[in-house]
C-alpha cells in the first residue's frame, strides 16, 4: 500500500504507523458519566468492511498524524488529510 | 582547571575511511563537517512573523513543502508542516528567531553523497524516486534508509545529495552506504 | 562423440565455446546459451531426477520456470542449492549439478518401492494413516516421513554470498520480454516514458526465440535482438533480464527477483548473488505469455514425455533434438509447429495423435510429415521406465496399438500466465473459445497483453502489446505514437485445447501434478470422497501446492474434476495464487541487512571510550550500552557489578545516560500541554527545576516515566525511558496534533544532540566542581531537582541537572554530543582523585532496584500508577490522558497486585525475576497466584538478593512471608514482603 502524505507526497506503507478509527472524539472528562463515555472511546471499535476513516502517522517522515479515508476491502485510498487540520476544525466548530 | 574539550566526528573511529580501489569512484561519500543545524518550528499564529524574520535575516523565503531554499551559507529545509531544519556552513546562531528553535548541530550528522552512481546506490537504501524528473536541486525528503530515519536533499544537479541522519545512527548508516556502494566503486572520507 | 543430440546447426548458442559441467559426477560439455536442461538433453541425458512421493524416474517436461520435474542440486558446499530447475539454470563452465531425492543412485533408487505401496500413498494418506497410536507420531512417523519425503538438501554452512534490495520507480512496468512485452516497452519507451522491462530469461524474446517464424525482414529471433538493442539505447528504459516479477502488491508496487550472479560459479567481487527489486509503477503491462498444459495418460511422467512447445524450444533455441522418433499428442493446432519443426530437424514422426478430432493444422502437419494421424485418438500409456521406448495409442474406436518412439510431445493447450494479475484477488474468468482462464479484474493500473490475455497469435500479441504500451505512456502524460507492429506470417494454427482430460484407460499412473505426485486417480478419489470444490481438491490432494504452484497442473486438475463431476469448468472454479510467482530465497528479501546488520545499532557518545575500557556491552533496543566494566582479577559480571555499586555508594561513579529519550518542548502552552499528558503538574513548576513524571495511556495504564525540567517559562526539557522513547514521542505528537491542536507547543527530538553523563555518589559534587568552568554547584547553587546551564571544558555549553536514579547525590551533565567522547575522559580525569569508576547498565539496575524505582519491567503495560505506588502523584485538579480510566474502581482496588519489595527468608537464596507469588501453605496453581516478581538483583548494600514485584494487597502485607515460585526453573523460595526501598529509605543522600 502507498499513502499520499499531504506534506511529503506518496510513500510506501512502511513509513507509516497505524492507530485506528479517526471518527472517535475524546470525551469531556468533566461530565458526570465520563467513565462510560471513556470506556466506549477506549475500547469500542467498529470494524467496517469498506470505507473507513483511520488515523495514521507518517512516523518515518514528517511526523504528521493523518486521517486516511480507505476502503478496507481493496486498500484503495480515497483521501488523506492532516489530522491537525481536522482536529482544529472540530475544535473551532465545537466552540 | 578543565582542559578544552575536543570535538569528535560521529564516524570516528567506528568506521574506517575508504579510498576507491580503481581511482574512478562511482559514488563519493563525504562527511559535511562544521555545520550549524537547528530545528525551527513556527509558533502558533506567528507563522508570518517567522517568515519575515527569516527573509530579513537571511534573504530566504521559507519553503511551504519539502524543499530546500538556500542563500549564502544558510539554507532552510522543509521538515514537516510548519517545521524546518536550518542549516548553515558557518557559525550562524538561529536561536534568535521568533520560533521554537532547538540546536541540532550535534543531533544530526550530514553526509554528502555524489557521483554518477549515487542514485543507483541510494536506491538500495531508500525508496525515494531520485530520477531527475522527479527530484532535483531544491527538493528534500524525510524518509528512511533501510530502517534509519534520514532527511535528504539535493544540492547539485550532477547529482550531489546531503543526507542528515541522527548522530547515534551515523556509524551504521555510513557502513551501509559503503556496503551498498562497494560494487559501484566508492570513495569515502569522514572527519576525525 | 560428445553432445550426440546436438543438431548440426541452428540455435542461439555459442558453439565455438565449450563449457564443461558435471551431472552426478560425470563430465559433459555444453555451450554458452545452454541451460542445464538443454545441455543434458544434448548429451543424451534424459533421466534427471526422482519424484517427491513415489521416487519415480523423471526427466525434463518444459523449457522454462514452470518445470515440475527437472529439479537438481546445484553447486557444492556452502553454495549448494536444492530444487534448482534445470530448465532455467544457465550453464557456466565448471557447473556441478546432482540429481536429488534418490538413494543410492538416480538409476537405482530404493525408495522407488514406494510406488509398489502406492495404493496406500493416495491422496489423504497422511490424514488417514499415522492416526493411531498418536504417541508414535513424534518418535516414529514423523522422522520416517521426513526421511522419505522432501526435495533436496539445503546447504549446511552459512550462505557466503551477498544480496541486495533496491527500489525502482517507473511510468510503465512491462512484465515479460516476448512479442507483446517488447512491443509494449518499445511503444512506451519511444514516447519517452520511464519503462522497466523485466523478463526471467537471460535473453529477451520469449517465444520469438523458440518458434521458427518470420517477423519483419528476418527471423523472429532477429527481430527480438533488434528490439532489445533499441530498448538498451533508450535512456529512460531499464531492461532487467534474469529478473522474475514475483508479485503484485497494493498501490502499483511489484516485487522482482533478479538473479545477478546465478549464471556464474561465484559472484564477481562485491556483486550480490541476487537482487530483490521493489518496483513502483504507475502502469503495468503484464505480458507474461502462456504456459502449455499436458494431457494426462498412463506413465506420462516417463522421461522423454515433453510438452510440445518445449520440444520446439530445444530444437530451435538450443539446437538440440530431444528425441529421434516422436509421437505428437495434442488436442489443438498449435502442436502442428512441433511436428513441422521436428521434421525439419531430421526427426522422425512416429505418429500424430489428435485428441480433439478438430485440429486441421495438426492433421495437415501430420500429412506433410508423412506420419500416421490418429484422429480422435489418445495416447493411453507410455512405456520404457527410465526413458520412453514407446507408447500405447488408442484410436477413436478404442482399438489400441503400440508405437515405438523415444519422445512424446504433448500439448493440452495453453494457459495464459495470469498469476500476477490475480495477486490482489481478481478472479480469473474461463474463456470457452480459447479454453483458458483469462484475467478477470487485474490490479488497478495493470493491463494484460499477448498470450497472457489470450492473444495467442503472434500478430495479435505484437498489436496488443504495442497498443497497451502506447496507452500506458499516454496515461502517464506522454505523447505516444501508435505502435507500428512488424509484419508476421499468419498463424492459422490457433490454440484452443478443449479436453479431453480423463485418460481412456487406467493402466499406469497418469500424473496431473508432477511435482507433488498427484494423479488422475487422486482427483477421482477426492471427487468420490466429496472434496469437489477446487479449494478442497487442492488441500486434499496437494494439487498445485508444490513449489511450482501447479503451473502445469492446476487447470488440468480442475478440468478433470469438472469432467468427473459433470460440471463445467467455470462452475468448478479455480484457485487464486499468491506471491511469489517463483520461489524467492529469504536471503534476497533480507538483502544486505542480516546478522549484525539486520537492524541499525545506535552508539552512545562514550562507546569508543567504553570499548577501550574493555566494557561488556548489552543491546537495549537498538542501543549498544555498556553493561559493566570488568577489571583484572574480577571473576564474573556479578563481582564487577558489586564493585561498581559499592564505588558509587561510597565514592563516585559515572554512567552514560545518553540513551534516555530527550525531547525539547517549547511554546506558550508547553506547560499546559505537559499537564495534560502527565499525571502530575508542570505548568506551576518554577524555571530551573526538574521533576519526575508519569504518563498514562488513555486506558489508565502507565506508559512511561521520566523527568521534566523547566528551562524557561515556555521551554521544557523532557526525558523518557530508553525503551519507550519512540513510543513516547509518537504519543506526544498525537496529543499535540490530534487531541489539542489549539495549543501552541512544539516538540523536537534532541536525544542525539546531547551526550549525558550521570555522575553519582557522595563525591559527585567534587567531580562536578572540578569539571565546570565556573559555576556554583553547591546545594545552594544547584539544589536537588535543580537544573542550570553551565559551561565545561573552556566554554562548551552544557546543561547540569541535580537528578538521581541511583539514590546517591548525583548530577546529570549534558554536553553537545561531539564533545561526548572528550567529556567522559574529562570526567574520569576529574574524578580520579575521588576514586571514580565508570559503571554500566548492570550496576544501574542494581541501584534502581535498591531504591525501588520502576523501570521497563515494572512499566510493562499492565500496571497503573496506583499499582506502582505513585497514586499520590495523580492530580485531582486537572484532566490528563488516562485519568478517567485510571480512576475506575477495579484499577484502584487495593487487592490489585501492587509494587512491594522482597527479600529471601534464607538470605543466601537467589531470587528470580518472573517468579509468581503463592501463599506459604497453598499449592502453586494459577488459582493461588497473587502476583509476580518483576526485577531482582544482588544488593551489595543488603548483602542478599532483593526483588521488586507486584503482590495483591502488597503494601498492606509488609512483613508477611510468601513463596516465590518459578516452575520454569524449579525455583521455590520463601520471601519476606518489605517496603520497595532497600537503601536510604528516608532519601537523605540525594540531597547531599
Amino acid at each position: 500500500m502507498r499513502i499520499p502524505c499531504p506534506y511529503c507526497g506518496v510513500r510506501g506503507v512502511d513509513e507509516f504507523s497505524y492507530l485506528g478509527d479517526a471518527t472517535l472524539v475524546r470525551p469531556d472528562a468533566s461530565v458526570p458519566n465520563a467513565e462510560a463515555a471513556f470506556a466506549d472511546y477506549v475500547y469500542l471499535r467498529d470494524n467496517p468492511a469498506g470505507r473507513h476513516r483511520e488515523l495514521w502517522q507518517h512516523a518515518v517522515g514528517c511526523q504528521s498524524w493523518l486521517v486516511v479515508t480507505r476502503d478496507t476491502r481493496t486498500h484503495a485510498i480515497e483521501q488523506v488529510e492532516a489530522a491537525r487540520d481536522i482536529a482544529a476544525a472540530r475544535a473551532s466548530g465545537a466552540e | 582547571m578543565a582542559e578544552p574539550l575536543v570535538a569528535r566526528s560521529a564516524f570516528r573511529p567506528h568506521v574506517a575511511p575508504l579510498a576507491s580501489p580503481t581511482g574512478v569512484a562511482g559514488v563519493t561519500l563525504r562527511e559535511a563537517e562544521g555545520l550549524t543545524l537547528a530545528s525551527v518550528a513556527a509558533f502558533r499564529g506567528r507563522e508570518a512573523e517567522l517568515a519575515d524574520a527569516v527573509r530579513a535575516a537571511y534573504g530566504i523565503e521559507l519553503p511551504a513543502g519539502p524543499k530546500r531554499v538556500a542563500s549564502g551559507d544558510v539554507a532552510f529545509v522543509g521538515a514537516g508542516p510548519g517545521k524546518w531544519l536550518a542549516v548553515s556552513s558557518g557559525a550562524t546562531d538561529f536561536a534568535g528567531l521568533p520560533a521554537a528553535v532547538a540546536d541540532q548541530s550535534d543531533g544530526r550528522t550530514v553526509v554528502r553523497v555524489s557521483g554518477p552512481r549515487a542514485r543507483e546506490t541510494l536506491a538500495t537504501l531508500t525508496a525515494i524516486d531520485l530520477h531527475p524528473r522527479a527530484f532535483g536541486v531544491g527538493d528534500a525528503a524525510l524518509t528512511h534508509a533501510a530502517s534509519i530515519s534520514i532527511h535528504l536533499w539535493q544540492v547539485v544537479d550532477a547529482p550531489t545529495y546531503e543526507i542528515a541522519v541522527f548522530r547515534t545512527f551515523a556509524a551504521t548508516f555510513w557502513r551501509w552506504m559503503v556496503e551498498a556502494a562497494q560494487s559501484r566503486g566508492v570513495e569515502a572520507r569522514h572527519g576525525g | 562423440m560428445s553432445q550426440p543430440n546436438r543438431l548440426a546447426s541452428g540455435g542461439l548458442i555459442d558453439r565455438a565455446t565449450p563449457l564443461a559441467f558435471t551431472f552426478d559426477g560425470r563430465g559433459y560439455t555444453g555451450h554458452p546459451g545452454d541451460t542445464l536442461a538443454s545441455a543434458l538433453l544434448a548429451n543424451g541425458v534424459t533421466l534427471v531426477g526422482r519424484s517427491f512421493k513415489y521416487h519415480r524416474p523423471r526427466g525434463i517436461l518444459t523449457a522454462g520456470s514452470e518445470e515440475p520435474n527437472a529439479l537438481v542440486e546445484l553447486r557444492t558446499g556452502a553454495r549448494r542449492e536444492p530444487n534448482v530447475k534445470a530448465t532455467v539454470a544457465e550453464l557456466y563452465d565448471g557447473l556441478e549439478a546432482r540429481s536429488q531425492n534418490r538413494f543410492p543412485s538416480l538409476s537405482f533408487d530404493l525408495l522407488a518401492v514406494n510406488q509398489l505401496a502406492s495404493p496406500v500413498f493416495v491422496a489423504g494418506f497422511y490424514y488417514k494413516t499415522f492416526m493411531w497410536p498418536a504417541k508414535l507420531w513424534e518418535k516414529l512417523y514423523e522422522p520416517l516421513i521426513r526421511r522419505a519425503a522432501g526435495l533436496g538438501r539445503a546447504a549446511e554452512a552459512a550462505d557466503p554470498d551477498a544480496y541486495e534490495k533496491t527500489t525502482a520507480h517507473c511510468d510503465v512496468l512491462v512484465i515479460g520480454g516476448g512479442p507483446a512485452g517488447l512491443s509494449a516497452a518499445l511503444a512506451a519507451g519511444r514516447a519517452g516514458a520511464r519503462v522497466i522491462l523485466a523478463d526471467d530469461d537471460s535473453v529477451l524474446g520469449g517465444r520469438l526465440l523458440s518458434d521458427r517464424l518470420a517477423v519483419g525482414e528476418g527471423s523472429a529471433a532477429q527481430w527480438a535482438a533488434s528490439a532489445a538493442a533499441e530498448l538498451a539505447s533508450l535512456p529512460d528504459v531499464t531492461v532487467l533480464t534474469r529478473a522474475s516479477v514475483v508479485g503484485a502488491y497494493d498501490g502499483g508496487v511489484y516485487g522482482a527477483l533478479e538473479r545477478v550472479s546465478d549464471h556464474r560459479a561465484t559472484p564477481l567481487p562485491h556483486q550480490p548473488r541476487q537482487r530483490f527489486w521493489r518496483i513502483v509503477a504507475k502502469r503495468c503491462v503484464l505480458a507474461a505469455g502462456a504456459l502449455e498444459r499436458p494431457i494426462p495418460f498412463g506413465n506420462n511422467d516417463t522421461p522423454g514425455v515433453m510438452l510440445a512447445g518445449a520440444v520446439r524450444s530445444y530444437l530451435n533455441r538450443f539446437g538440440v533434438a530431444p528425441g529421434k522418433r516422436a509421437v505428437v499428442y495434442a488436442n489443438n493446432d498449435d502442436a502442428a509447429k512441433t511436428v513441422l519443426d521436428l521434421t525439419a530437424a531430421g526427426c522422425e514422426i512416429a505418429a500424430v495423435v489428435d485428441a480433439s478430432g478438430d485440429a486441421p493444422a495438426l492433421a495437415a502437419a501430420a500429412r506433410s510429415a508423412g506420419a500416421p494421424l490418429i484422429f480422435g485418438g489418445a495416447v493411453v500409456r507410455a512405456y520404457g521406465g527410465q526413458s520412453v521406448k514407446g507408447c500405447a495409442i488408442a484410436d477413436s474406436r478404442g482399438r489400441s496399438f503400440n508405437v515405438a518412439c523415444d519422445l512424446v510431445a504433448v500439448s493440452g493447450g495453453w494457459n495464459p500466465s495470469i498469476q500476477i494479475a490475480t495477486h490482489l484477488g481478481g478472479r480469473p474468468v474461463w474463456d470457452s473459445p480459447r479454453s483458458a482462464f483469462l484475467p478477470g479484474s487485474p490490479p488497478p493500473g495493470m493491463d494484460v497483453a499477448g498470450a497472457a490475455s489470450g492473444a495467442f497469435e503472434l500478430a495479435e500479441a505484437f498489436a496488443e502489446g504495442g497498443r497497451l504500451g502506447t496507452e500506458a505512456a499516454q496515461e502517464c502524460g506522454y505523447t505516444a505514437a501508435p505502435f507500428d507492429a512488424p509484419q508476421t506470417e499468419p498463424e492459422t494454427d490457433a490454440v484452443h485445447g478443449h479436453g479431453p482430460w480423463k485418460p481412456k484407460t487406467s493402466r499406469g499412473k497418469a500424473f496431473v501434478d508432477f511435482q507433488n505426485d498427484v494423479t488422475v486417480k487422486d482427483v477421482e478419489l477426492a471427487a468420490r470422497e466429496g472434496f469437489k470444490s477446487v479449494e478442497h481438491l487442492k488441500r486434499y490432494t496437494t494439487l498445485g501446492m508444490a513449489t511450482d504452484q501447479g503451473k502445469t497442473a492446476n487447470v488440468v486438475g480442475l478440468a478433470l474434476m469438472a469432467e468427473i463431476t459433470g460440471r463445467s469448468i467455470p462452475d468448478t472454479g479455480t484457485t487464486l495464487t499468491r506471491p511469489p510467482f517463483t520461489p524467492v530465497a529469504i536471503g534476497a528479501l533480507g538483502g544486505a541487512h542480516r546478522h549484525k546488520e539486520f537492524r541499525p545499532t545506535r552508539l552512545p557518545p562514550s562507546h569508543f571510550w567504553a570499548e577501550e575500557q574493555g566494557a561488556a556491552f548489552v543491546e537495549t533496543g537498538l542501543w549498544m550500552r555498556a553493561a559493566y566494566f570488568p577489571r583484572a582479577g574480577e571473576a564474573d559480571w556479578l563481582e564487577t557489578t558489586i564493585r561498581e555499586v559499592n564505588t558509587v555508594r561510597t565514592a563516585v561513579g559515572v554512567y552514560d545516560a545518553s540513551t534516555l529519550g530527550k525531547i525539547d518542548v517549547q511554546g506558550a502552552d508547553a506547560g499546559v500541554f505537559l499537564d495534560r499528558v502527565y499525571i502530575n503538574g508542570f505548568s506551576t513548576m518554577p524555571v530551573g527545576k526538574a521533576r519526575y513524571g508519569v504518563m498514562l495511556r488513555e486506558d489508565g495504564f502507565a506508559m512511561d516515566d521520566g523527568t521534566v525540567a523547566r528551562l524557561s517559562p515556555t521551554h521544557y526539557y523532557v526525558t523518557t525511558s530508553t525503551a519507550h522513547a519512540a513510543q513516547a514521542m509518537r504519543h506526544l505528537e498525537y496529543c499535540r496534533q490530534w487531541l489539542w491542536p489549539e495549543l501552541d507547543v512544539h516538540l523536537a527530538s534532541i536525544t542525539d544532540q546531547w551526550a549525558k553523563y550521570a555522575i553519582a555518589g557522595p563525591r559527585s559534587r567534587d567531580v562536578v566542581t572540578a569539571l565546570v568552568d565556573d559555576a556554583d554547584v553547591s546545594d545552594a547553587g544547584l539544589p536537588y531537582l535543580g537544573v542550570k546551564e553551565v559551561t565545561v571544558g573552556g566554554g562548551v555549553k552544557a546543561r547540569l541537572f541535580r537528578l538521581s536514579f541511583s539514590g546517591e547525590m548525583a548530577y546529570e551533565l549534558a554536553v553537545p554530543a561531539r564533545y561526548g567522547d572528550a567529556t567522559i575522559r574529562a570526567i574520569i580525569a576529574a574524578g580520579e582523585p575521588f576514586g571514580i569508576c565508570p559503571y554500566g547498565a548492570e550496576a544501574l539496575a542494581v541501584m534502581r532496584i535498591e531504591k525501588g524505582h520502576a523501570a521497563a519491567a515494572e512499566l510493562n503495560g499492565t500496571t497503573t500508577a496506583f499499582d506502582l505506588g505513585l497514586g499520590g502523584m495523580m492530580s485531582k485538579k486537572k484532566d490528563y490522558v488516562g485519568r478517567v480510566m485510571a480512576e475506575r474502581g477495579a484499577l484502584t482496588d487495593p487487592a490489585r497486585p501492587r509494587l512491594v519489595g522482597f527479600k529471601p527468608v534464607d538470605r543466601s537464596a537467589r531470587l528470580r525475576g518472573g517468579a509468581h507469588f503463592i501463599p506459604r501453605e497453598a499449592t502453586p496453581t494459577a488459582d493461588n497466584d497473587q502476583g509476580y516478581m518483576t526485577s531482582v538483583a544482588y544488593s551489595p548494600s543488603n548483602g542478599c538478593w532483593v526483588g521488586l514485584g507486584f503482590l495483591a494487597n502488597g503494601p498492606e502485607r509488609i512483613g508477611e512471608i510468601v513463596r516465590a515460585v518459578d516452575p520454569v526453573r524449579d525455583g521455590d523460595v520463601e520471601v519476606e514482603v518489605v517496603a520497595p526501598v532497600f537503601v536510604d529509605p528516608e532519601g537523605v543522600r540525594v540531597r547531599g
